[in-house]
């Protein structure tokens, strides 16, 4: 694929009050590559996300997905991207087909179209079992898979997944790892994670973010090869203790 | 079409809570029947007229109302808490999808209720007697719409400033309000004094009376309150849409 960038965020900074979540990070992500960005609790993850999907105003500075400007063409960036929030969002008194349905429709896929997404969803995430049940009978577990197959359904180019493994066990982790890996190279992912295993497993790149500064870029070899440790987790220790 | 998808997602969310049919459609029912056995025990020479099935039925209609303001309020509080709202601001969801969505089902679910309320009036003014007119009736649902729009606003204006805690405390007022000052359930204008200037004050009484004047005929004494509960409405949908937009703006900070 040629050198051109899913995302491109270009001094982008945040301040709730006096407290900067984001501190003017700069950064391209290619087309297609699965992007994971580290960081402990509070580190700004979310806030970036956010910011990248008009959730939440930037300070300053801009970012522009697939060439579209959060600050000016942000409808564009709402129809060409989706995102699977940190806390699982689901509507609890909607089927599970309902849910996907829905969110088909509104991002303006006409019924018979939207019905073929929903089944090919419900068989991509196994929902078959669960697919008449309403969302808030669903366990933890269950409502996260069918939050992110909510985000999938748009087919975006950019995906944004804010801690999509939380809360689900080995065997539902392994089998969302594999649901992503074969989303690779068909949308740029921004997937932020606590899990290093996860980060080492599926990204192109990663990126460390500390305090709302991105402290350290790049594939994990060169991140291992920056902080002198042969595996992530000690890595991203070195530079969170920093 | 988005206003109408999220429409139809809000209307199944309200209608699959059975409080809704509880509330909306059985309490309206219970309350006629109530209220005419009460009216068979009030002696003749009290001259208490709004337990008469023509002024009970118009009552009954605006106090559904109260019920789908407290059902839209809800809604849109509790939807705001969740992160569901949120991942709905990131779609391409516009803030028109969203006010069309969360007052359509609430006009849809009001029409019901009343067509419930009239066939039940028209059974009971059969049983008692008492003598409702077919055409009376319909134009009186015409009348009523304005007070549909004034409830459904106050839910919306409720739902946007307060959370699902508060809300429903606040909707209460209205109702008691409705209720009493209104003239629903009290013969406001016998009382003359404090409570009628301040029921005459609020929409609530015209909003009452603009049913009743239709419902027994008097065509004539139609448009006063209903001129006035229309304006009111208007104020109220305006304010609330206004509310909710600034709501998302500032929820998206
Ligand atoms: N709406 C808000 N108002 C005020 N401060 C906020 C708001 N949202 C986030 N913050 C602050 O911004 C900082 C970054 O938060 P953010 O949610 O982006 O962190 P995170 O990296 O996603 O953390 P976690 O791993 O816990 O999800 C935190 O200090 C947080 O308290
Ligand atoms: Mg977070």
């Amino acid at each position: 694929m040629s050198e051109r960038y899913g995302i491109e965020i270009k001094n982008l900074r945040k301040e709730f009050g006096s407290k900067v979540a984001v501190n003017d990070i700069s950064l391209n992500i290619k087309e297609g590559q699965l992007f994971s960005m580290l960081g402990v609790n509070g580190a700004g993850k979310t806030t970036t996300i956010k910011m990248l999907m008009g959730l939440s105003k930037p300070t300053a500075g801009d970012a522009l997905i697939m060439g579209n400007s959060i600050l000016t063409d942000l409808p564009k960036v709402k129809q060409i991207s989706n995102f699977s929030p940190q806390e699982t969002s689901v509507a609890p008194n909607l089927t599970v087909r309902e849910n996907l349905d829905f969110f088909a429709r509104i991002y303006g896929y006409d019924k018979k179209k939207a019905d073929e997404l929903a089944e090919d969803m419900i068989e991509k995430f196994t929902l078959q079992e669960v697919e008449k049940s309403k969302a808030k009978t669903l366990s933890g577990g269950w409502q996260r898979r069918l939050s992110i197959a909510m985000a999938l359904i748009s087919s975006p180019k950019v995906l944004f997944l804010d801690e999509p493994t939380l809360g689900l066990d080995v065997l539902a982790r392994r089998e969302l790892w594999r649901v992503i890996e074969k989303l690779k190279g068909k949308m740029t992912i921004v997937l932020t994670t606590h899990y290093m295993e996860e980060a080492e497993h599926l990204s192109d790149e990663i990126a460390i973010m500390v305090g709302g500064e991105i402290k350290a870029l790049g594939t994990l070899e060169e991140i291992k090869k920056l902080t002198g440790k042969d595996n992530l987790e000690d890595a991203f220790i070195s530079i969170a203790e920093e | 079409m988005r206003s109408i998808e999220f429409s139809k997602r809000t209307t199944r969310e309200i209608l699959r809570d059975p409080l809704s049919y509880i509330f909306c459609l059985g309490f309206p029912i219970i309350m006629l029947i109530i209220m005419t056995v009460v009216d068979r025990s009030i002696p003749k020479e009290a001259q208490m007229n709004i337990f008469k099935i023509h002024a009970l039925a118009p009552g009954m209609a605006v106090f559904g109302l109260t019920f789908v303001m407290l059902f839209t309020c809800i809604q849109l509080s509790k939807d705001r808490t969740t992160a569901f709202l949120t991942r709905l601001y990131a779609s391409p969801m516009r803030s028109v999808d969203f006010i069309i969505g969360y007052t359509l089902p609430s006009v849809v679910l009001a029409l019901i209720q009343v067509m419930i309320t009239y066939i039940c009036s028209f059974i009971i003014a059969a049983i008692v007697g008492g003598d409702l007119k077919l055409f009376n009736m319909l134009f009186s649902v015409v009348c009523l719409l304005p007070s549909v729009l004034l409830y459904i606003g106050f839910g919306l204006l409720f739902g946007a400033l307060l959370n699902d805690k508060a809300a429903p405390g606040v909707c209460s007022i209205v109702i008691t309000l409705s209720c009493m000052i209104g003239g629903i359930w009290m013969d406001v204008d016998g009382m003359g004094g404090g409570i009628k200037s301040l029921s005459h004050c609020l929409p609530f009484y015209h909003g009452v009376q603009a049913v009743r004047m239709a419902v027994s005929g008097d065509m004539r004494r139609v448009t006063k309150p209903l001129i006035i509960t229309l304006l009111y409405a208007t104020v109220i949908y305006i304010l609330a849409v206004v509310l909710m937009r600034g709501k998302m703006k500032k929820d998206v900070r």
